[in-house]
């Protein structure tokens, strides 16, 4: 027996001395990777540049952010009960209208980002064998970054997405005006770097945007180069200058296909693949109100313009007859909206020309920047004598004509022909600064959080604010977003250094200054 | 063995008068256990005489005596009683197990029984009675009050939900700080299964919920790290540790049934406004809904009119008085109910001995269509092969159906927050739409209102159409499922070899496995997602333990000698497969296999621990005895680090090393100090020394995508394990041959390299970081009081009064960081912060801005906001305690138990919300024939400001406040509550001795029946939605305080 019993002790014992390897092995996650195709983390990051965030919820920071606060505010929206919408009347102080862009792209495409051109960078495991994937992660880092500071003003940049790499755990704020020159010479370095003679590198595979097209990335690199250098024109005109006339000249966006934007899908998760404006309006999926502001309603039917029954499904959802369309009145309330109607018992959905549904498809294209936007912006900067740009009317002109036909690309039926676009440019010619203020504006549907940037720097359209009884802005529209408390909370000493303050919704940001 | 106190602890003694005689008769009886079991070898004496015996194997005796003389009945571990011979020749007693027994004997670590005047430290024990009388679902649950520095909080989660217990303050900044639960040697997966965050969600359990209270004998509370020294890290938070019922040495087999029914009614703590009804300021006027359309857009708010009893329209077409409508909470809730049924057989003789237990649990839940459901079997064996080999071996198996477990705070599918956001002129019974399907729009309703929002009949029933996250309570009950089903199987085989009689080897083998299948339905035609999702998950969870101990146990003279040294090999396992799908291909049918998009996650993770440990006593005389024990674990998680700590201690009887100078009325008396460290891991889990790289579920038009394996956390690879380290001293004190007894405790504790996650600028890159941090310490008093005031035959009075101090503080985090931030709130306006030089969890939160001392508003009245959090309360309790009182006279007797807990904060949601949405009382202020709301202090500018609110923009000052005051919303969350009452009565042994039984016993019970005493409007100061440590202090729309009730029946044969 005393044998037995020792035998086991000495198994018991064996089985527990030579344990450390073993211990180690058990920590090893058998469902990860130390190394990874940084390609595959270029596409996570590109479908989360749709909606502006990829950390789970693809709709969130459109329900939150771009639509409940910037589609409202810029009045191309309205809203009169149910959902969220504090740009419509000014009178919520939503936390989560601010927190959804900042914990999301921080926490989300940044992070990938970062990692990207961390790896593919001096020393990572994938130095010198994804240039291109590198340099396009270069490029949509500066566009977050762009979103970023157009939002909040100063933001965490020189120090921010240090934490793992450094321990900077609580990082420093940058000036706007730090951010911009910095996020403008990356695009810059970047979009020349791309290299098209580069094959077999995984990148034209994982690329969403332009299937590896690098001819096209240099387009799209140039023109947000000029959106960049137009939106700090206002403050920083060497730096408008200087990056404008490199834009220009190293070649934009030219035609319709150029656009860029990426493709979502209708599965396998309603969360990650399909597109987050179109879940973010979905009836009966938590979704958003989507009665057509009055503002843009009366604006395009006052230039017969054909994108309103593009626009809007029709009153009601159902009369489609254009005359009849009517667009909700920003900062109504249930109340008000009976004295507006002059009878109670209205429902907006009912009596207002909604968004078309042809438009919110699960699986529609989500853009980033149209070649609308391009001429725009370069008829500006000849009209203005920026970066040697020249032909306003003739950049109006092609940019109305783009706006007009770009549509196509969401259903067939919203074809607009050259001669209908030549019909309208003669009833809408080109008229300096106003016009092609008002034309980008009513280009970028869907594109509000651009919209609202435009706004607040050219102060076109001239929207009138709501006056709503108990609105905490004092009656003006929001001009940036507030540090989200969650910031505010963990990172409090940098805040208060460094932050754009007052921390209010009437607070300007540098560029501001219209 | 048993100890002290019961509410059992009746002797019932029953004479029956036969005849009177002056010569001696043959008096015979049965001496029994309090618990009906006979008692065999029980000294019988007459006093005085040689006469003597001792009863046989059924406790039966058979003695002569003359009337008038005395019998003592004595016996080890018991209290002696003498019964005076009177007309009866039949005697039977029930004899009270001794609290003063010099060899009371508790279970302590590694399940090793010591003789308790030798610990060191605080043990306390409850006996298993105290969990089958009146029942918890959970026994977690059941401790609240009962011991003197275990703090139990149960978030407000419904009948399957989990309890938090927190012993001797928290250890640790992030990590659960729960401690380790051991059944008989055998630790236990008490993983907890999910809790509500701020966005919502539910309880998921934990594995105490699977333990069926009638298999437990006695509960042991190992509260210091010394105590917990020998079950290593693990232990680190102190130990429970549950011996359970076995068979004992009797004739015949032992048959033990109870019955016990509970009805659980909702204990309503809501005090709303009834005089102002559903509506909105129209142009400033106070409107009530004149239509349809106005009916669902003002659906969930209360800023009409005062409430006339004029016809108005509703969301569903028919008029309603516009008056109050009653109380929604009641009409909505319903009467939950457990009923248990249980049945033990026992039985052995002096070698082998058996339990076998089966017990099943049925309970419903006030939410409707929600309960609990359980099933027990146990089976349990010890037997002696020779003189040296014991064999005995465990097992344990359930069956759990955690039914619906209740959605809590924020509103999606949560049926609690549906119910308080109805107006008070709105009845709740008018939501419930389809009678067929609950909650869900029947036909024939005026298309007008919903078609627009693309909603028919048989969708979810909305208050207002659209506004999609306000859930109706009855879809949010009948039509969602989150229900999951639990196997487990604990089983455990252990060999004792004595290879002489002063050395032994023991080896244990041990598991417990379990396999969960969940279910979540949001159905179609939900409000927010109309489509409906649904997701399946299978999960396995598992814990080995493989230990093996060599022992000596000697005495030389007035030495004594008893040390063990072994060691222990842990391994954990949890694997899931969770697959999901949304909207559906054949219309609700709710399948996964209908959905229509489909796809699926995996996870899993492995830990384990390699430890070595030993201990050596040594005693002189029985009155002194010193104590020392060192271990080593060895982690997975942290790479294979591993951290040494030790423990010593020290016991001393002095009231037995100098009797002749202690006064008589000291029975007894100890002083214990012990000093001990234990490695910890706090927040730590598998993989988090790395950072890989994972592949996203789903990839995307067919391209690949990755992201980091964990992107909330920076992972750490140089992370050690925290140290804590815990000195304690206590005196022991007992008088009047035990009949009161004192016993304090003292105990200063630090952890230093504290692991954590500690929440960080997202704009690192990241929201969180594991790191080592600083120091955190916890100092506190114990104070045990326990009496007899009164003894006599036929009436006893058993009192026990504990209470427990803990002061915690953290001293020092991350260097150069003075605070860090946890969770926040659902209204996000308050977060947990864990700050130097204040204790573990502060509550901080925005406040409004003052100038020159003088609060500011805006030229509307509204408070202007500081974006600073400011320090404004705390979420832990700085005193717990219990006051228990039992009465038994004859054979009734009376318990009850008040629990209470003082000096902690809260941050109310609800109250909040309710502000916010016109319901409360204090949302009157303001409106038209109430009293004033006036604001004064200053504007921005500094210029003195006084205004009278009124209409709408008294509407805006109760919509914001909230959101730009939090302190406007902490309260006070000390409670008294009257915890337990059980009356009960046993039948006499004269009338229980004509039937079958042995004994026969009925309680009527009741448990949360009053709340005495609390400081928070609206709400059950305990209504926390998250068994998390760091949300403590936060409330937002759990489920609604109840009390329970019934009766319970106890039969052994």
């Amino acid at each position: 027996m005393k044998k037995i019993i020792l035998s086991v002790l000495s198994l018991l014992l064996i089985n527990m001395s030579c344990d450390q390897e073993e211990l180690e092995k058990l920590n090893i996650n058998p469902q990860a990777l130390n190394e990874i195709d940084m390609n595959f983390l270029l596409t996570s990051a590109q479908l989360g540049t749709a909606s502006g965030g990829n950390r789970g919820d693809n709709r969130y920071i459109d329900w939150r952010t771009n639509i409940g606060m910037f589609g409202h505010a810029i009045q191309q929206i309205a809203n009169a009960g149910g959902g969220i919408a504090p740009g419509d009347k000014y009178n919520q102080d939503n936390n989560e209208v601010n927190a959804a862009p900042w914990d999301f792209m921080y926490n989300g495409v940044l992070q990938e980002l970062s990692e990207i051109i961390i790896q593919t960078g001096p020393g990572g495991f994938q130095e010198g064998v994804r240039e291109n994937t590198r340099q396009a992660a270069r490029i949509l880092r500066a566009y977050a970054f762009m979103r970023l500071t157009d939002y909040f003003g100063n933001v965490p940049y020189t120090e921010a997405l240090k934490g793992r790499t450094d321990g900077i755990f609580f990082p420093k704020y940058d000036s706007q005006q730090a951010v911009y020159t910095d996020i403008m010479k990356e695009v810059s370095e970047a979009t020349k770097a791309m290299n098209g003679s580069i094959t077999g590198d995984g990148f034209a595979g994982a690329d969403l945007f332009y299937d590896g097209d690098v001819s096209k990335w240099k387009k799209f690199g140039n023109s947000l180069l000029l959106r960049m250098a137009m939106r700090v024109s206002n403050v920083d005109p060497a730096l408008t200058s200087k990056y404008a006339s490199e834009a220009i000249s190293g070649g934009l966006m030219t035609d319709v296909s150029d656009r860029a934007m990426i493709k979502t899908d209708l599965g396998p998760s309603e969360w990650t693949n399909q597109n987050g404006i179109s879940r973010a309006f979905a009836n009966g999926d938590g979704g958003q109100p989507s009665p057509l502001s009055a503002t843009l309603v009366n604006w395009l039917k006052a230039k017969n313009d054909p994108r309103l029954m593009i626009y809007s499904g029709g009153v009601g959802g159902i009369d489609m007859d254009p005359a009849n369309q009517i667009g909700l009145p920003n900062g109504l309330d249930t109340g008000t909206l009976q004295d507006f109607l002059g009878k109670t018992g209205a429902n907006p959905m009912v009596e207002f020309s909604n968004i078309n549904i042809l438009l919110l498809d699960d699986d529609e294209d989500y853009a980033f920047m149209n070649l609308s936007e391009v001429h725009f912006l370069l008829a500006e900067a000849a009209e203005r004598g920026i970066g040697g740009a020249t032909g306003a009317a003739a950049h109006y002109n092609a940019g109305v004509k783009a706006a007009l036909q770009e549509w196509e690309n969401y259903d067939a039926s919203f074809a607009v022909s050259d001669a209908e676009v030549a019909t309208y440019l003669a009833a809408n010619p080109y008229a300096g600064l106003a016009s092609i203020g008002e034309q980008m504006w009513a280009s970028k549907f869907f594109n509000w959080w651009e919209a609202w940037s435009d706004w607040r720097r050219t102060g076109f359209p001239a929207l009138t604010p709501v006056v709503y009884q108990g609105n905490i802005t004092g009656g003006t529209i929001p001009r940036k977003l507030r540090i989200p408390n969650a910031e505010l909370s963990t990172n409090p000493d940098n805040f208060q250094s460094g932050a754009t303050l007052p921390n209010e919704y009437t607070t300007r940001v540098w560029w501001d200054v219209n | 063995m048993r100890k002290k106190l019961s509410v059992w602890k009746v002797f019932t003694l029953s004479l029956i008068s036969m005849y009177s005689m002056a010569q001696a008769v043959s008096v015979t009886g049965t001496v029994v256990e309090d618990d009906g079991a006979s008692l065999y070898g029980v000294n019988v004496t007459v006093k005085g005489t040689t006469n003597g015996t001792i009863t046989n194997d059924a406790g039966k005796y058979t003695i002569s005596a003359n009337k008038g003389e005395t019998i003592t009945f004595s016996y080890v571990g018991f209290e002696t009683q003498d019964i005076t011979v009177g007309n009866a020749n039949v005697i039977n007693v029930t004899l009270a197990p001794d609290a003063n027994a010099l060899g009371e004997v508790v279970v302590t670590a590694l399940g090793v029984s010591r003789n308790k005047r030798a610990l060191q430290y605080s043990v306390t024990e409850v006996d298993g009675e105290n969990f089958t009388k009146a029942r918890e679902n959970n026994i977690g649950t059941a401790l609240s009050g009962r011991i003197a520095g275990v703090n139990v909080s149960a978030p407000s989660t419904g009948a399957a939900g989990s309890a938090r217990v927190i012993i001797r303050g928290n250890k640790t900044l992030g990590g659960a700080n729960q401690p380790l639960y051991v059944i008989d040697g055998v630790p236990m997966d008490n993983s907890q299964n999910g809790s509500a965050g701020m966005w919502g969600g539910s309880d998921g359990g934990d594995g105490l919920s699977s333990m069926n209270p009638d298999d437990i004998a006695s509960i042991t509370v190992l509260k210091g790290a010394n105590a917990a020294a020998l079950y290593g890290s693990r232990g680190g938070n102190g130990v429970i540790n549950i011996t359970t019922k076995k068979g004992t040495k009797r004739k015949g087999i032992g048959v033990q049934y109870s019955l016990n029914y509970v009805a659980e009614v909702i204990n309503d703590q809501s005090e709303l406004q009834t005089d102002f009804g559903q509506g909105a300021y129209v142009n400033d006027v106070a409107t009530a809904p004149g239509s349809i359309q106005q009916a669902s857009d003002w659906g969930l708010q209360a800023w009409g009119p005062r409430m006339d009893g004029r016809s108005i329209p509703t969301v569903f077409g028919e008029q309603r008085p516009y008056s109050y409508a009653g109380n929604n909470f009641d009409k909505f809730y319903e009467t939950g109910g457990a009923l248990t049924n249980s049945v033990a057989l026992s039985g052995g003789n002096g070698q082998q001995s058996f339990r076998l237990s089966l017990a099943d649990l049925r309970s419903t839940s006030i939410v409707p269509n929600s309960g609990f459901d359980r099933t027990n079997i146990s089976f349990s064996t010890n037997s002696k092969f020779g003189k040296n080999l014991t064999v005995s071996g465990k097992i344990l198996y359930s069956k759990e159906n955690a039914k619906n477990r209740p959605r809590v705070s924020d509103s999606p599918g949560n049926p609690n927050e549906a119910v308080w956001r109805l107006p008070p002129n709105v009845n709740v019974e008018d939501t419930r739409g389809d009678p067929k399907k609950l909650g869900a729009l029947p036909g024939g309703l005026d298309p007008s209102v919903y078609a627009a929002g693309n909603r028919e009949a048989g969708d979810e029933m909305l208050s207002n159409y659209s506004n999609f996250w306000g859930s109706n309570a009855y879809w949010a009950a009948h039509q969602f499922n989150g229900t999951t089903k639990r196997d487990r199987v604990t089983a455990s085989g252990q060999l004792r070899y004595d290879i002489t009689d002063f050395l032994y080897v023991t080896g244990r083998l041990s598991t417990d496995f379990y396999y969960t299948k969940g279910e979540g339905l949001t159905p179609q035609g939900t409000g927010y997602q109309q489509g409906g999702s649904i997701s399946e998950y299978f999960q396995n969870r598992q814990e080995n333990n493989m230990d093996f101990m060599v022992g000596y146990d000697e005495d030389f003279g007035k030495f004594s000698v008893n040390a063990f040294a072994g060691g222990n090999k842990q391994y954990s396992k949890y694997e899931q497969i969770t697959a999901r799908g949304n909207g559906f291909s054949v219309p609700f049918f709710h399948a996964l296999n209908s959905a229509n998009n489909r796809n699926f996650g995996y996870g899993i993770s492995e830990s384990g621990i390699n430890s070595v440990f030993g201990s050596a006593e040594v005693g002189y005389d029985n009155v002194l005895f010193l104590t020392a024990t060192a271990r080593q674990d060895k982690f997975s998680i942290l790479g294979g680090k591993d951290i040494l700590y030790p423990s010593v201690g020290a016991s001393f009887v002095f009231s037995d090393a100098f009797v002749d100078a202690m006064p008589n009325w000291l029975s007894f008396g100890k002083l214990r100090a012990s000093w001990a460290q234990v490695g910890l891991t706090g927040s730590l889990g598998p993989y988090q020394t790395t950072q890989p790289y994972g592949l996203n579920g789903n990839p995307h038009l067919g391209r690949n995508m990755a992201a980091f394996a964990n992107r909330g956390t920076i992972a750490n690879p140089l992370i050690n394990p925290a140290l804590s380290t815990e000195t304690e001293i206590g005196l022991d004190l007992r008088f009047a041959n035990g009949r009161f007894g004192l016993d304090l405790g003292y105990y200063d504790q630090a952890t230093t390299n504290d692991i954590l996650n500690a929440s960080i600028s997202a704009a690192s890159g990241f929201n969180a970081t594991t790191v080592n941090v600083g120091k955190l310490t916890n100092e506190g008093f114990e104070f045990l009081f326990t009496a007899t005031p009164i003894r006599t035959n036929d009436f006893t009075w058993d009192l026990s009064l504990n209470f427990a101090t803990n002061k915690n503080r953290v001293v020092s985090l991350i260097e150069g960081s003075t605070e860090l931030s946890f969770e926040e709130s659902r209204t996000r306006t308050t977060r947990i912060k864990h700050i130097v030089g204040q204790p573990f969890g502060t509550i901080t939160g925005i406040t409004q801005k003052m100038l020159n001392g003088q609060p500011v508003f805006t030229e509307d009245g509204l408070p202007v906001r500081n974006d600073v959090y400011e320090e404004l309360g705390q979420s832990v309790a700085l005193l717990s305690g219990g006051l228990n009182n039992s009465f038994t006279y004859k054979g009734f007797n009376l318990n009850f138990l008040i629990d209470t807990k003082l000096g902690g904060d809260i941050h109310s949601g609800t109250n909040s919300s309710v502000d916010a949405w016109g319901f409360s009382e204090r949302s009157l202020q303001g409106r038209d024939g109430e009293a004033p709301l006036t604001v004064s202090g200053v504007n921005e500018a500094g210029e003195p400001l006084n205004l009278t609110l009124t209409g709408q923009d008294a509407q805006a000052y109760w919509g914001n406040l909230g959101g730009r005051d939090a302190s406007m919303y902490i309260y006070d969350a000390s409670f008294v509550k009257l915890r337990q009452l059980v009356f009960g009565y046993s039948l006499p042994k004269n009338i229980v001795s004509k039937t079958p039984f042995q004994s026969i016993s009925a309680s009527f019970v009741g448990r949360n029946l009053a709340i005495l005493y609390k400081n928070i409007p609206n709400i059950d100061p305990e209504s926390t939605y998250s068994f998390n440590g760091g949300a403590q202090g936060l409330e937002y729309f759990a489920l609604p305080a109840t009390r329970t009730y019934g009766f319970s029946l106890n039969l052994t044969y």
